[in-house]
């Protein structure tokens, strides 16, 4: 089946999440024409919080957010998955989760808001480790505050907080002022040990800022913040929307097609839920639709120009995956009471081993002591260890006031071995194979996450910690990157310094996957920064011409 | 473990997590219309203690063994009041989640007719040096009334007693009424508690996420 209506935009853009609605959104407002094809449906927020108050097991993410059989997505972390098929000796820590829906998987992230560090687009040349980005943190800069007045980003003031990425412009909005529980932990940090407590960027109002309200502290920002107070993808389609771009929902892309030469993209094809195919023309072709689904998309339109997949001929697509593996530990802390989960869940960061020479053997990371409401964890242990009636009331109340969470982000280094390939077995509703990924973790970032421990076992000392429970392993942080990697040499990686990719002109590439490094920090700012740095550059190209 | 969900062609993005998990339940009910309550109800048996109306598919709040059931968890509670609808609801959850769950339930009601118990603590005890399996239907009701899941779904969510013991503290995610950064405030201090399990420990999973 084949459709006779005629689609075509200057910038055609395949996904809705950050990456592609911020596009969008600045191409539309400098009257270049649009189509975004976003795989999955319209969804609304309230929907997804009836789900999460009617769900059992509460910190399941993903289980809100039922998929759609025409753009499945990872339904759990669980290996072996029913989506994304994990191997090799690390294959749980790479059981990474996202969403495909309009919007993407900002739905349910927690809204920390990082700019990189210079160094960490330099980790080759300055820690002979890994590799250089093919840009520099000063390309970066007006893109990343661009990036934070988009998603209402608020941070600490500079001159009070350094966070180390150096600024042209304060945050946005003021610092979100921390919980009592993270204030006491910031003391205790100040008062024991060499390092500080800093406050998170966020993507989450302390103010009433872009017709959205001012945080009323939920504690659900990871799965749905209630009320839109934190920043999503949603915000930049509908913006984009009433600017002018058309959203096509439900447009599974599965073949870009190239000129004869194989230099330029003429289209990409999709498939509607019925498995109709639509052929969409344009000037321009952005693939903005996730570190693994991007890859994916670009191996799935092998053809014979092609065979190893489009934008592929240094043989890297799909490979140095990266991501930020998590260490965890939760603890009953034996000092005052600190009952967690008032406020916002993420807020508050140690930052000292963000950098320092010692990344020439180990990999960076930072540490959260996540704010979550305690109460459902607590109760469920306290019947466990068997308390019933008034003693069981006591335990629950004691135990929701001092249960503490640390868990980290540690860096992970591009590996070509960490692979993703298409499924030879499996497939969706509509034939698409689905992903395979090969992951072993890389010694770097194992001695990092040892590091971690090491850090985390004095901080339980600190805090006359008790009955540790550390989550097994490595667990992923769903932070991945590397599948399309950005390089000078385009024998070794896929796309430049401006994200276009070396093998065909008009094709860009907005998402992680074109990170060189995974960085020190959450990921979404730097994708958002270099999306509209691609946006930047096709306005500048489509004005010109 | 959880079984990963499948992909269903309905509009399964429109559908929540509670209802997903009850049709999942009917299906089994229906393959197993003997052991099932609601197989037999739906066949139209006579009424008995713990059948569920063949209308609403609910327990009545008069039904004999929702009464046992209240008795029994206004006892493991330490809690004179409790409400009935939430009781009769968490009662059916426990009954499905298990064939044998009624007749320990109604086991259960029996030890506590038998002698006069001063605390949940002391029943519990009892209960579980009678019939090691009755620690299982004891949590069970513990998780009902504090957690407000019964058979692995949400019966109540605001209303679970949990949120009652701590809302001096804190408030169950997504309801929050604080005011503006009411989360910088000092909440209240807790004493570390001396009271002893009841019951012999279970081990404690936590779900996969
Ligand atoms: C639980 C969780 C918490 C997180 N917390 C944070 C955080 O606090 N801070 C942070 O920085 N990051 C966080 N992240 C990561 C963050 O969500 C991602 O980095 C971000 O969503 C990436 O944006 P994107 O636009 O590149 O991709 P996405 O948001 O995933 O959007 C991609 C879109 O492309 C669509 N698509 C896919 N395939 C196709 C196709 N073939 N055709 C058409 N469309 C397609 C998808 O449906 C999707 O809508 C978190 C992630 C998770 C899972
Ligand atoms: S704390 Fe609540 S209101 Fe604030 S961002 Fe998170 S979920 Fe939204």
């Amino acid at each position: 089946m084949s459709s006779e209506e005629n689609l075509s935009a200057d910038v055609v853009i395949v996904g809705s999440g950050v990456a592609g609605s911020s596009i969008a959104n600045e191409l539309v407002r400098a009257g270049i024409s649009v189509i975004v094809l976003e795989a999955g449906p319209r969804v609304d927020r309230q929907h997804f919080v009836e789900n999460f108050r009617n769900l059992e097991n509460k910190p399941s993410y993903q289980e809100p957010f039922p998929a759609v059989p025409w753009a499945p997505h990872p339904p759990n972390q669980i290996t072996p998955n029913e989506y994304l098929h994990t191997s090799g000796p690390d294959a749980e820590a790479y059981q990474q989760v996202y969403l495909r829906m309009i919007g993407g998987t900002t739905w349910h992230w927690a809204g920390c808001a990082w700019r990189y560090l210079p160094s960490d687009f330099e980790l080759k040349s300055r820690y002979g480790q890994g590799r250089d980005w093919a840009l520099k943190y000063d390309d970066l800069e007006p893109f990343y505050y661009q990036a934070e007045v988009t998603m209402g980003v608020c941070g600490p003031d500079p001159a009070v907080e350094d966070l180390g990425s150096p600024r042209k412009q304060p945050y946005p909005m003021e610092a979100l002022p921390i919980s009592f529980a993270a204030q006491q932990f910031r003391k205790l940090i100040d008062e024991k040990t060499p390092w500080r407590v800093v406050h998170e960027p966020q993507a989450r109002n302390t103010r009433p800022y872009a017709n959205r309200p001012t945080c009323e502290g939920h504690n659900n920002c990871m799965p749905i913040c209630p009320i839109g107070a934190m920043y999503n993808g949603s915000y930049s389609v509908y913006d984009a929307e009433a600017a002018g771009a058309k959203f096509i929902p439900n447009a599974v892309v599965y073949k870009i097609e190239r000129d004869a030469a194989n230099k330029r993209v003429t289209a990409v094809q999709y498939f509607d839920p019925d498995k109709g195919s639509h052929r969409v023309t344009g000037k321009y072709f952005v693939i903005a639709a996730h570190c693994i689904e991007t890859a994916k998309l670009l191996l799935v339109s092998a053809d014979e120009q092609s065979p190893d997949g489009v934008a592929n001929s240094s043989g890297h697509v799909g490979r140095n995956m990266m991501d930020h593996t998590g260490v965890q530990v939760t603890f009953i802390s034996g000092d005052q009471a600190l009952w967690p989960g008032r406020g916002p869940l993420e807020t508050n960061v140690i930052d000292n081993f963000r950098d320092g020479d010692w990344r020439n053997e180990r990999g960076a990371y930072l540490v959260h002591m996540v704010d979550d409401n305690q109460v459902d964890l607590a109760t469920q242990m306290a019947i466990a260890k068997g308390y019933v009636g008034r003693e069981l009331e006591e335990q629950i109340r004691y135990m929701a006031a001092h249960t503490v969470r640390l868990f980290s982000h540690n860096e992970a280094l591009p590996d070509p071995n960490n692979r993703l390939t298409l499924s030879k077995t499996k497939k969706d509703a509509l034939g698409i194979p689905h992903p395979d990924v090969y992951y072993k973790l890389p010694e770097y970032t194992v001695r990092s996450c040892e590091h971690t421990r090491k850090v985390f076992r004095e901080l339980i000392g600190h805090m006359h910690g008790t009955e540790e429970q550390w989550t097994p392993g490595y667990f992923p942080q769903d932070h991945p990157s590397g599948s399309t990697i950005m390089g000078v040499d385009p024998r070794d990686s896929v796309v430049d310094g401006h994200c276009r990719t070396h093998d065909h002109d008009n094709l860009f590439i907005a998402s992680s996957s074109v990170f060189s490094t995974v960085g020190t920090g959450n990921i979404t700012l730097t994708v958002a920064a270099l999306a509209l740095r691609v946006a930047d550059t096709l306005k500048k190209e489509l004005t010109h011409a | 473990m959880p079984k990963n969900r499948d992909c269903p062609s309905a509009p399964l993005w429109a559908v929540s997590p509670n209802r997903m998990r009850l049709s999942k339940l009917l299906r089994m009910s229906r393959r197993d219309v003997l052991l099932s309550g609601m197989g037999a109800a739906l066949a139209g048996s006579a009424a008995e203690a713990g059948e569920p109306d063949a209308q609403n598919g609910a327990l009545a709040a008069t039904d004999p063994l929702v009464q046992q059931f209240m008795v029994l968890s206004q006892r493991l509670t330490d809690r004179d009041a409790l409400d009935a609808r939430i009781g009769a609801a968490l009662c059916m959850g426990i009954v499905q989640s298990g064939a044998e769950r009624k007749t320990q339930l109604q086991a259960l009601h029996t030890v506590l007719t038998k002698e006069q118990y001063a605390s949940a603590s002391d029943f519990a005890r009892a209960a579980e040096k009678q019939d090691a399996a009755l620690k299982d239907v004891i949590h069970e009701i513990m998780t009902g009334w504090y957690r407000g899941v019964a058979n692995g779904k949400v019966v109540v969510y605001r209303s679970a007693l949990m949120f009652d013991l701590t809302k001096d503290a804190v408030f169950p995610k997504t309801y929050a009424a604080g005011g503006p950064f009411y989360w910088t405030s000092k909440p209240p201090e807790v004493a570390k508690p001396n009271g002893l399990p009841a019951l012999s420990p279970s081990k404690f999973v936590v779900e996969p996420t």
